[in-house]
């Protein structure tokens, strides 16, 4: 029996999650929303973590229905994020597990995507595709790591189409990614992107590049460029959207299927905020078919940041024996997936 | 540690707390994060019964000015995280509506 309260605050969302034995009692959650053509930036996204920390807490546990008391461990992220709004967990965390004298451990935050993952789904041992905001990683289990088999050489997929987002200054609510998937949907004609795989590495700082010169040509003062501007067309919002999307999907599902095929695996997880879109399930779900393996992908509920995947993996970790004193209750921008030993998978 | 001239800008800032235990908790809380290393200030804590001794030295006012203020954003935050689940009876309720803007202002709980 282990009730584990957990914290989440590595980008823009906030989250607090309470789980008992696999079994999701509490998790809420809240998102530092900016303006159009506006991304988040540390400090101000500290700032919004900071306001709603406290009452997202009482409301957990009011959701769960109960006591600090009843509470086995208090979980937070470490790592990998953006330090201020990372910090606010942690010190939160650290005074509630001394308050309440309660242990309490550090996560790595992709750990707690694929342990909810797997949690959600009942994947046994997936190729896992962690593609989010800050991060994207083809991942295998082997050896008590979760093993990364490829990644992006620069930006994440999450951060590309952000990025997109802003510059046809689309919503940024309830996401960018979101939005750019909606608006995918009213167009069919794809213009050619550069489609960058380097073995099982992925680049897309690239793809951004290009797609913005086709969104705002004339933006960038570049002389060659604008002796072509005669043959330039003027492409719809949803035809970028519809083809960006198609293009950096295509090589997502290509680095996985190969890993599948190294691993010998017939199971592919989809972990992360880009996890929710629709389209990349679809085509992801064509190539298991086609292999004869299984698609496994959660909703928004759990694919996007929360607290409760870092309740849960919290949990597998002190279930496992897993225990940190408070000096090293810190927290690390980077931290990487592989880093983490994992002590409570038996296989 | 950097290094510090023998004439450094200093600051001293004392919290009082209701108990030594949570004056305790605060310091355990607060000695976790290291300052960073390129911010060239030296930041000491220690406890004096129920206060929370915190001392600056850097030598640039500007680099201490930085770290006083990260440092409160941290403090401000246990404090009020204290407040809203410190289990000390009486305390909470008197304050009522704490949850205004109790991130924001600095000074006032301090010194």
């Amino acid at each position: 029996m282990v009730c584990a309260l957990g914290i989440e605050g590595s980008a823009n969302k906030i989250g607090i999650g309470i789980i008992k034995d696999g079994k999701v009692l509490a998790n809420v959650r809240r998102t530092y929303i900016t303006p159009p053509g506006e991304g988040f930036l540390p400090k101000e996204t500290a700032k919004h973590h900071r306001e709603a920390i406290l009452g997202l807490v009482k409301a957990s546990l009011k959701e769960a229905q109960l006591e600090p008391a009843d509470l086995d461990v208090i979980c937070y992220t470490k790592g990998p994020g953006m330090a201020p709004p990372l910090l606010v967990g942690a010190i939160v965390a650290r005074t509630l597990s001394l308050l309440w004298e309660k242990p309490l451990l550090g996560v790595n935050h992709c750990i707690g995507h694929i342990e909810m993952g797997r949690l959600i789904t009942g994947a046994q041992n997936p190729i896992v595709l962690y593609v989010s905001g800050g991060n994207t990683q083809v991942i295998a289990y082997s050896n008590q790591r979760y093993r990364i088999f490829g990644e992006t050489i620069d930006i994440a997929v999450g951060n590309c189409l952000d990025r997109f987002a802003r510059i046809i200054k689309l919503s940024n609510d309830p996401s960018p990614g979101y939005n750019i998937e909606q608006l995918a949907k009213q167009s069919s004609r794809y213009i050619k992107l550069p489609y960058v795989v380097k073995g099982m590495d992925v680049s897309f700082s690239g793809i951004l590049s290009y797609i913005e010169d086709l969104a705002e040509p004339g933006r960038r003062q570049n002389k060659r460029k604008k002796q072509q501007e005669a043959e330039v067309i003027d492409y719809s919002q949803a035809d970028l959207c519809y083809s960006l999307q198609e293009t950096i999907f295509a090589m997502l599902v290509e680095i996985t299927e190969r890993a599948m095929a190294h691993c010998d695996s017939n199971e592919v997880l989809i972990v992360g905020g880009v996890g929710c879109n629709e389209r990349l399930q679809e085509m992801m779900r064509i190539m298991c078919e086609e292999r004869g393996g299984k698609l496994f992908a959660t909703d928004e509920r759990y694919c996007i940041d929360n607290g409760l995947m870092i309740a849960h993996a919290g949990a597998e970790m002190f279930r496992s024996g897993t225990r940190m004193p408070l000096e090293e209750a810190f927290v690390t921008q980077r931290f990487r997936t592989d880093e983490v030993l994992v002590s409570w998978r038996e296989d | 540690m950097p290094q510090i001239t023998n004439k450094p800008n200093e600051s001293t800032i004392r919290v009082p707390f209701e108990t030594p235990r949570l004056a305790e908790i605060a310091y355990r809380v607060l000695s976790v994060d290291q300052e960073p290393r390129r911010n060239f200030v030296k930041k000491t804590l220690s406890l004096d019964g129920d206060v929370l001794v915190v001392t600056f030295q850097a030598d640039q006012v500007k680099n201490l000015r930085t770290a006083i203020t990260s440092f409160f954003e941290s403090l401000l935050l246990c404090q009020d995280t204290i407040k809203q689940f410190g289990e000390s009876k009486g305390d909470t309720a008197v304050r009522g509506n704490n949850d205004d803007n109790a991130g924001t202002q600095s000074g006032s709980d301090s010194a």
